[in-house]
């Protein structure tokens, strides 16, 4: 029977085979064995760390941005939530993706949510077009590792609270849709101080990488937080200007994280499985940034919003004289720092800055420390001290003013005849000439010393926004600038403020703030205190003083005599535009600019430019100084007629506030002391 | 045909059913559903059922088994050739029929069903290789000459593989060849012109024939810690979850790799990551012991085969089962680049679970029948 099927053929040929193809296949899969025991016996444990960082996100806590206040508790920046609306482009388009098929059949995809969420939303038929290409784009291939399920296209920022609550409701229609809430600074008084807080804006990729250098993700932590202490990240926002950039260390507070177990695909997974693979510490809370609280008063910046309004630009500071804290600081024109810290999308921002930009009014431009003018008369108090100094002109020595005076070949010009002048006269009724010769006498650098030692012509040091230091010339200056060619004109001009001379309105303000309160010159300040966010005082800013002027008191108080007399005397320049309820002295300035008009500008600009500035520094009440206030009026004109009013709405305000909040009545000025100064108290 | 060698067969089953084989492959089986249905537990795309799908397979496969092995493997040595030729017809009709799948044809759809020729070409090339060493008993040494015809069987397959393009299937069935020609005497001379040819044409290959996703892999094999979030992510993670299994492993469905969608493939290419987490080193050393035995056991039946074509397709047989599951172990280790191999009876696949069950089929076939020359029984046999 077996021949009937085949012959049994020889198998002797492979007998030896056998053990050598045994001996080949053991060997095969002891070497898997063996590299078995070395995945899974020797480094399984190194795996092991792996595979669960694979499944341990850190998931960023993030913190709120400190809120700032006004000296008394007003919210002047706040962080509010805005809603952006992400799509995941294969979730909400699954008939964008390429077609699967499975044993032949294509697979069954979810239906689009993709139309039901643009209905929601709004969108205008060109909106549509466009998201739908990038959605398009996106799931040309759907691997796991596509911007199909990995890159978030943002449809919509800031969308209404109502429109929030319709998605929410929708949930369940719109797969791949989601609502993101993402802190936005706000402001809620808008424009108002907007200089001095700054606005905040997405950090900038090139201070990024210094804080974050190439390979920062693989250092330790101690070396990512030596590098980068704050913890930027992209798309943090950041302080872009103001106390907002200056105070970001405080302001910011600190990132926590909390540890999350995520799937290969980035997808949260939770329920007690997942939250049993979470190694401890599973959670490190975030800081809140520290709340600021300003020594500025809020209600007294709108009031000087007020009193600007018939003028296009300037600025206004205003300071405690005893103190050096600042009540006020404003700067016209302003923008809006809400439209610039992105709360309301992108595209609001740079249309924003193109605007601020184009501007030939310099919105974006801190005029009360970032700009420099000329101060005009406004400097003749520190050219009054100069020569009070060392007795170099007697106080009660008098100059004729015939309206002009001829140095060499050249005019100088005063703005009335002023007749027989003694120093008092002067200041009060801005005499020019007077000065002139008084500047003949002094000498520039003398008037230098004494006006840089009040601080004028160098940065006080507030340090919120970039500082110009302004000009004070001397001759030394002039050498270098002018070769040798220097000229006594240039002495002349110094001593009333023109020419070469430049201030910023904030050290007019401080150095006015010296005169007023005996010579002290203090540190500006803005920051009162740095609070937790429950308002306990972290730290507090104590009073600084940057030096005591080496000036006599009794030159003081002859210079302080004239301010008060620029105001009370019915000869001061200021007389006419005076509050007679209040007790104030000053100076008005009004300065000549220099400007010379260009072909290319409209002549409504021109001719808007080729006014002078307005300018009023002045201190109140005069008899026992609290504030003072400096008031630029930007081509406004005449400082007397301009700026003067201005400024005494500010000081009525300032009374009004103190009166209402101390409950003590109006500090009506006392009549009787008419012809005297301050200085004249027993 | 004749049927009276069926006469007690029930008798014939009881005293000479191979156990250790069944055994083995049964248990690797069961293991495999198993771990089938933890890895593809968390799959999308519909895979979550594929685990009955595989059991459905596996009942099928061991019934055309069954039936095999009833058969005496004699009569399919008679029909060795035909087997042989209505494979390659199906690997032609692959290209007239078939549908292209990421870039290759592999399958013909018949209904809703559909399979991988490719696959049960293995087995007819085993057939046939058999049957031509069978009709050709040499004693002395082989020449160069001798090996032309069983070459060009191999070869012609190969090529029709190579063109859906199916590279890993190619190995394969290069290597069943070579396993097999291992078996024969070859002359020294011949033997070194093998071997010289094999280098040309593996180097020639190696340049020219690689398509850019071969290339890649092999790339992403030589520098493993490369590019761990592109091509070398699967490589990378399969890594991550053997090690994750660490001694005793993380426990059923508790693989974090495979649970957390980390594991691609993981019902093909990757099912041996998805156990190795599960069930350690302890557990791998088990499943790599299994194959080792189907492999070696399958040496054995071959060395008690009666005859040459018995012996040759259990060699085969166990060469299939062997490169397969060296080659997938091998990429999920990190040991070798990821060529599409599965692994017999873990992977998920019709065909495969099929190729592999009626080769276990025929091999329990000659192991059954290894006692017909023995003097002393063939009289109780027959």
């Amino acid at each position: 029977m077996t021949n009937f099927l085949v012959p049994r053929s020889d198998v002797g040929e492979f007998r030896r085979r056998y053990r050598w193809m045994a001996l080949a296949a053991s060997i095969a899969f002891l070497i898997i064995l063996g590299r078995l025991f070395q995945l899974q016996a020797l480094d399984g444990a190194a795996y092991s760390t792996i595979a669960h960082e694979n499944i341990i996100r850190r998931m960023v806590l993030s913190t709120t941005r400190g809120v700032i206040r006004d000296a008394n508790g007003k919210v002047l920046a706040s962080s509010r939530p805005s809603y952006d609306v992400e799509i995941v482009p294969g979730r909400v388009m699954p008939s964008a993706r390429p077609v699967h098929y499975r044993n032949g059949q294509p697979i069954v995809r979810d239906p689009d949510s993709w139309p039901r969420l643009a209905e929601i939303l709004r969108l205008n038929p060109e909106e549509r077009r466009t998201f739908d290409a990038r959605i398009r784009a996106a799931c040309v291939s759907d691997d796991d590792k596509s911007p199909c399920w990995h890159t978030p296209i943002l449809v919509r920022e800031d969308v209404p609270r109502d429109t929030v609550a319709e998605l929410k409701q929708h949930h369940d229609e719109l797969a791949g849709v989601d609502v993101v809430g993402v802190p936005v600074r706000f402001y809620p008084y808008k424009s108002l101080g907007a200089h001095m807080l700054g606005y905040v804006a997405e950090v900038d990729p090139e201070a990024l990488a210094k804080v974050r250098p190439h390979g920062y993700e693989d250092l330790s932590r101690e070396e990512q937080q030596r590098n980068n202490p704050l913890g930027y990240e992209a798309g943090d926002t950041v302080g872009a200007t103001g106390i907002e950039r200056a105070w970001e260390s405080y302001l910011r507070g600190q990132r926590g994280w909390e540890k999350r177990v995520v799937d290969a695909r980035g997808r949260y997974r939770t329920g007690p499985a997942a939250e049993d693979l979470v190694d401890p510490p599973a959670r490190l809370d975030p800081i809140p940034g520290r709340d600021l609280r300003l020594s500025i008063d809020a209600d007294l910046e709108q009031a000087i919003d007020k009193a600007m309004r018939p003028h296009a630009a300037g600025a206004v500071v205003v300071v405690d004289v005893r103190t050096g804290r600042l009540l006020a600081l404003y700067s016209k024109p302003d923008f809006d720092p809400n439209d610039l810290s992105g709360g309301a999308g992108h595209a609001r921002v740079r249309e924003a800055f193109s605007r601020l930009y184009a501007d030939p009014l310099r919105p974006m431009l801190d005029k009360t420390m970032s700009g420099a003018f000329q101060p005009g008369s406004t400097m003749k108090p520190f050219s009054a001290l100069a020569a009070l100094e060392d007795h170099v002109v007697d106080p009660d020595h008098t100059e004729k003013c015939e309206g002009y005076v001829v140095f060499g070949r050249r005019i100088f010009r005063c703005s009335h005849v002023h007749g027989s002048v003694r120093l008092r006269e002067a200041i009060a009724r801005s005499c020019n000439v007077y000065f002139f010769h008084l500047a003949e006498a002094v000498g520039m650098d003398r008037i230098a010393r004494v006006a840089q030692s009040f601080g004028l012509g160098e940065k006080t040091g507030l340090g919120i926004n970039p500082e110009s230091p302004g000009r004070i010339p001397t001759r030394s200056w002039y050498a270098l600038r002018y070769r040798g060619q220097f000229r006594v004109g240039f002495t002349l001009n110094m001593a009333i403020g023109e020419g070469d001379v430049t201030v910023t309105p904030l050290q007019l303000a401080m150095a006015y703030a010296a005169i007023a309160n005996g010579g002290t010159l203090y540190q500006p300040q803005v920051v009162r205190s740095v609070e937790t966010s429950d308002g306990a005082v972290v730290q507090e800013f104590p009073p600084r003083t940057r030096r005591q002027v080496p000036v006599p008191a009794e030159d003081l108080r002859r210079v302080t005599d004239a301010l008060f007399d620029v105001v009370n005397d019915p000869n001061g320049t200021a007389y006419p535009a005076r509050d007679p309820s209040l007790d104030v002295a000053g100076k008005t300035g009004t300065a000549q600019t220099g400007y010379v008009a260009k072909k290319e500008e409209e002549p409504k600009l021109s001719s808007f430019l080729s006014q002078n500035h307005a300018w009023f520094s002045s201190f109140a009440p005069a008899h026992s100084p609290e504030v003072a206030v400096t008031v630029l009026v930007e081509h406004g004109g005449s400082g007397p007629e301009v700026a003067v009013p201005v400024a005494m709405q500010i000081v009525h305000e300032y009374e009004r506030l103190q009166a209402v909040r101390l409950g003590r009545p109006m500090s009506a000025k006392v009549p009787t002391v008419k012809a005297k100064g301050p200085g004249g108290k027993p | 045909m004749r049927l009276h060698h069926d006469e007690g067969l029930m008798g014939r089953v009881r005293e000479h059913f191979d156990w250790t084989l069944f055994i083995t492959v049964a248990a690797l089986a069961v293991v495999g559903v198993i771990n089938l249905y933890s890895a593809t537990s968390v799959a999308r795309g519909g895979h979550a059922e594929d685990y009955i799908q595989q059991i459905y397979w596996l009942v099928g496969g061991g019934i055309i088994a069954t039936v095999i092995a009833a058969i005496d493997y004699r009569h399919y040595e008679r029909l060795g050739y035909v087997l042989y030729a209505s494979g390659v017809i199906s690997l032609l009709l692959v290209f007239i029929l078939g549908r292209e799948i990421r870039g290759s044809s592999r399958w013909i759809y018949i209904g809703s069903y559909s399979f991988q020729p490719s696959e049960f070409m293995k087995l007819f090339l085993v057939i046939a290789l058999a049957k031509y060493l069978h009709d050709d008993p040499k004693s002395e040494g082989r020449t160069l000459r001798d090996l032309v015809a069983p070459a060009i069987i191999a070869a012609i397959p190969t090529a029709l593989v190579l063109l859906q393009p199916d590279l890993g299937t190619a190995l394969i069935l290069v290597l069943v060849f070579v396993s097999i020609c291992a078996l024969t005497r070859v002359q020294t001379k011949s033997l070194l012109w093998l071997g010289a040819v094999g280098v040309i044409v593996a180097t020639a290959f190696w340049s020219y024939g690689l398509r850019g996703y071969q290339n890649e892999r092999i790339t992403a094999w030589l520098n493993p810690n490369e590019n761990i979030l592109g091509y070398n992510w699967d490589p990378h993670q399969a890594r991550i979850a053997v090690g994750n299994g660490g001694w005793l492993g993380q426990g059923f469905m508790r693989g974090s790799q495979n649970q957390f969608l980390f594991l691609h493939e993981q019902h093909s290419d990757f099912p041996f990551p998805v156990f190795a987490e599960e069930w350690g080193f302890v557990g791998s050393v088990a499943l790599v012991t299994l194959y080792a035995l189907l492999v070696l056991w399958c040496l054995r039946v071959a060395a008690s085969a009666k005859d040459r074509f018995g012996a040759v397709l259990a060699v085969g047989v166990g060469s299939v089962v062997f490169w397969h599951a060296v080659f997938n172990l091998g990429m999920a280790t990190g040991l070798l680049p990821i060529v599409g191999v599965t692994l017999p009876l873990f992977s998920y696949g019709g065909s495969s679970v099929m190729t592999v069950l009626v080769g276990v089929g025929f091999v329990m076939n000659v192991s059954m029948r290894r006692f017909y020359a023995s003097p002393v029984r063939a009289s109780q046999l027959f």
